[in-house]
């Protein structure tokens, strides 16, 4: 009996299942629109948070497309994005990395959408141009940030030394390391692994240094200045297998005075740190006759994959297009918007801390942009492990690293 | 007459049995092996890989490329890859086999510390390889605070930062992670010996040495020479546990072949030559294999 009773309800169950599923169907097919399929890589609840406003956003403004998002990894990111171009499973829409974005127009995965009704000439240089190839347009920039300085305000007091500021030059900075490393904190740290998540953060010392990512020799100064830090003590050598996030949860801990770091580290010091007493300036200056630091920009771009029908695409990059979406979504991501005028609006220009990104930002340069650029990302991140770990001298590096660099072109 | 037909229905039968799996391998593993040969003599690269009109063979080019360019470290993976399987192998079988000696003995609790033992194995590699990436940190990590209270060390190690100890921490964490593999393989082993054998041979006076040098590592020959070959395979193509605690840093001294080929293919996007490098660590195996084939039927035929 007992037995009979259990089937009947699996069988229930069953039907109902099939009947919601069903129904599903038939909604989205009654609704007839067309999908927009969007992926990312976002994590933490306020970015999933921002996608959704967007997403809800774009399907209220108009009745013709129905945009959804699907998180994939960001460590599987770009294997899944390659392997979907072999099997051909993908969606609308792809948010990635700029760095990569080179790359995967190369590979074929974007479309050219030149045709597209967006304001191009709003968007900031440096951005636009890693979402363009030959002249024509693939995507549109989503959102940039780059690097700055952070700095314990506490541990600076309890030294008795100054905050850095506009005018610090490497000297200072390192005077300053110097003097906070003591009881079990180091000055400075910040993230060196051995992906392109490092050399993000350590490819401004070299430009700053006067270098480039195809002139090393001339940014050898870079290397010097991490090795004699590094061997000082004032600047982490534990930075060599530190990710960003690794380097901010040490800030955090105040196991670090300074850090180099991103503003999507913000809402994470609010949450976990709510106490943290810290400030932000620009990245130190070569020295007082230099201009301001160079930065590397960061950020995510929106690109349409190369499809018959990339209306539905080229749609949503139109409604994103809209300076006030573009600026309520960068609110909630904690990066900034990619056009020049949208930025300036006051919930970052009043904010000290977010002001200072926005002026590092001024003096910040894309990674490449070349379709090889993760080969070069990996020999100029090699040649920084092999100073900060002291395996080379900083001329021996430069002049390896050189001709490693010089190979890939 | 009647034997005769009889035997070719049987051997009809034996084929009929053997087809799903020849059908199976023949799709999954044939397939991607000839696919990934193709690959390997072509030159698909991000410039050509949206283009199959510019997919040219180019012969072994690729090959000579991985061993001869300054830039490519396929050598020194394949060097790296020896040092961390050998040390990996030599330390999991010497203690593997202390093991499977001690709770091959019963005692009160024996079959409780087995489990226990088998812990690391069944952990995920991953996790298994952060905690090794936390236990080795610099500063704070377990390991270094130990050995700093036992004053084996004065000042902390820097384990993961410089690349000589990169690769003695990484073979670490496998030794833990194999362990486990090699004491069960063994422990399978040793309860084949009858236990007369022993009874036998400790009335002739033999002490535990000569017991276990005459006795019980010949008998349990096949066993160890499984457990070597298997477990030569399985490290030479560890991946994620590499991926996890140094990703091949720092400078490339924990790159293995296998995460060179990975790096190659799906961070350079080179995937001629991730194939090639891929393809190189398939023949290393390979002569491993037919090594291992060679064995079995050997002592398959002895018996």
């Amino acid at each position: 009996m007992k037995a009979k009773k259990l089937a009947a309800l699996a069988l229930g169950l069953g039907t109902a299942c099939m009947t919601v599923a069903g129904l599903g169907m038939a909604a989205s097919a009654e609704e007839g629109k067309k999908e927009v399929v969007i992926w990312d890589y976002f994590e933490t609840d306020a970015q999933k948070q921002m996608m959704q406003t967007l997403i809800d956003g774009f399907n209220e403004s108009q009745d013709e497309f129905t945009a959804s998002h699907t998180y994939v990894p960001f460590a599987d990111y770009e294997k899944q994005l390659t392997l979907g171009i072999a099997s051909g499973q993908l969606p609308d829409l792809v948010i990635l990395d700029g760095c990569g974005m080179a790359s995967f127009i190369q590979l074929g995965l974007f479309g050219d959408i030149s045709d597209a009704d967006i304001n191009w000439d709003e968007y900031i240089a440096g951005p636009l141009e890693s979402t363009m190839m030959d002249g024509k347009h693939y995507g549109i920039p989503f959102a940039t940030n780059c690097t700055a300085l952070y700095y314990n305000k506490d541990l600076f007091d309890a030294a008795g030394i100054d905050y850095p500021n506009e005018e610090t030059t490497w000297d200072d900075f390192r005077e300053m390391a110097k003097a906070l490393t003591k009881d079990g904190v180091f000055g400075f740290g910040n993230a060196a692994t051995n992906t392109d998540e490092g050399t993000f953060q350590c490819l401004q010392w070299l430009y700053t240094a006067g270098g480039s990512y195809t002139d090393i020799e001339s940014g050898v100064d870079a290397y010097t200045l991490m090795q004699e830090m590094i061997e000082e003590g004032s600047w982490t050598k534990e930075c060599v297998n530190w990710t960003q996030s690794d380097v901010n949860n040490n800030f955090m801990a105040g196991n670090i005075a300074m850090q180099q770091n991103g503003p999507w580290q913000i809402p994470g010091i609010e949450a976990n740190a709510p106490d943290l007493n810290y400030g932000v300036t620009v990245l130190p200056k070569r020295n007082a006759d230099a201009g301001q630091a160079t930065s590397i920009l960061g950020g995510e771009n929106m690109g349409v994959v190369n499809k018959e029908d990339m209306s539905g695409a080229k749609a949503f990059l139109q409604y994103y297009d809209q300076t006030d979406v573009m600026v309520e979504a960068m609110k909630l991501y904690g990066s900034y918007p990619p056009k020049t005028e949208a930025a300036k609006d006051s919930y970052w220009t009043d904010d000290p801390i977010q002001k200072a990104f926005l002026t590092q930002i001024e003096t910040s340069i894309p990674r490449g942009p070349s379709a090889l650029w993760p080969s070069y990302s990996s020999a100029i991140q090699t040649g920084f492990q092999e100073v900060m770990t002291s395996a080379k001298t900083p001329e021996q590096a430069a002049a390896d690293t050189q001709a490693a660099v010089d190979a890939i072109g | 007459m009647k034997r005769k037909r009889k035997l070719a229905g049987g051997a009809k039968m034996g084929f009929l049995f053997a087809l799903p799996a020849a059908v199976y391998m023949l799709v999954f593993i044939g397939y991607p092996m000839i696919q990934n040969l193709i690959l390997s003599f072509k030159n698909v690269d991000v410039f050509s890989f949206a283009q199959p009109q510019n997919q040219k063979f180019i012969g072994f080019q690729n090959y000579i490329e991985l061993f001869t360019s300054s830039n490519s470290i396929l050598t020194k993976s394949i060097i790296n890859t020896l040092i961390f399987t050998v040390g990996s192998i030599f330390f999991q079988f010497i203690i593997g086999f202390g093991l499977a000696l001690l709770f091959n003995k019963k005692f009160p609790g024996c079959s409780f510390f087995r489990g226990m033992t088998m812990i690391s194995w069944l952990l995920p590699v991953t996790v298994a390889g952060l905690l090794f990436k936390f236990m080795f940190a610099s500063s704070g990590g377990i390991i270094n605070q130990f050995l700093m209270a036992l004053n084996l060390i004065d000042a902390p190690m820097e384990w993961l930062l410089k690349p000589s100890t990169a690769m003695v921490a990484i073979v670490i964490a496998n030794i833990w992670i194999g362990i486990p593999f090699n004491m069960m393989l063994l422990i399978t082993g040793l309860t084949t010996i009858p236990a007369d054998i022993y009874e036998s041979c400790s009335l002739d006076g033999a002490n535990k040495v000569q017991t276990l040098f005459k006795i019980t590592i010949p008998m349990i020959k096949p066993a160890i020479m499984s457990v070597l070959t298997l477990g030569f395979v399985y490290t030479f193509k560890v991946f994620d546990l590499v991926w996890v605690m140094t990703k091949g840093g720092p400078i490339n001294s924990t790159e293995l072949v296998s995460t060179y080929a990975y790096r190659l293919s799906f961070e350079e996007f080179q995937f001629s030559k991730g194939a090639a490098a891929a393809n190189v660590l398939f023949l290393i195996l390979l002569v491993v294999g037919i090594f291992y084939i060679k064995l079995i039927n050997e002592e398959e035929e002895s018996m």
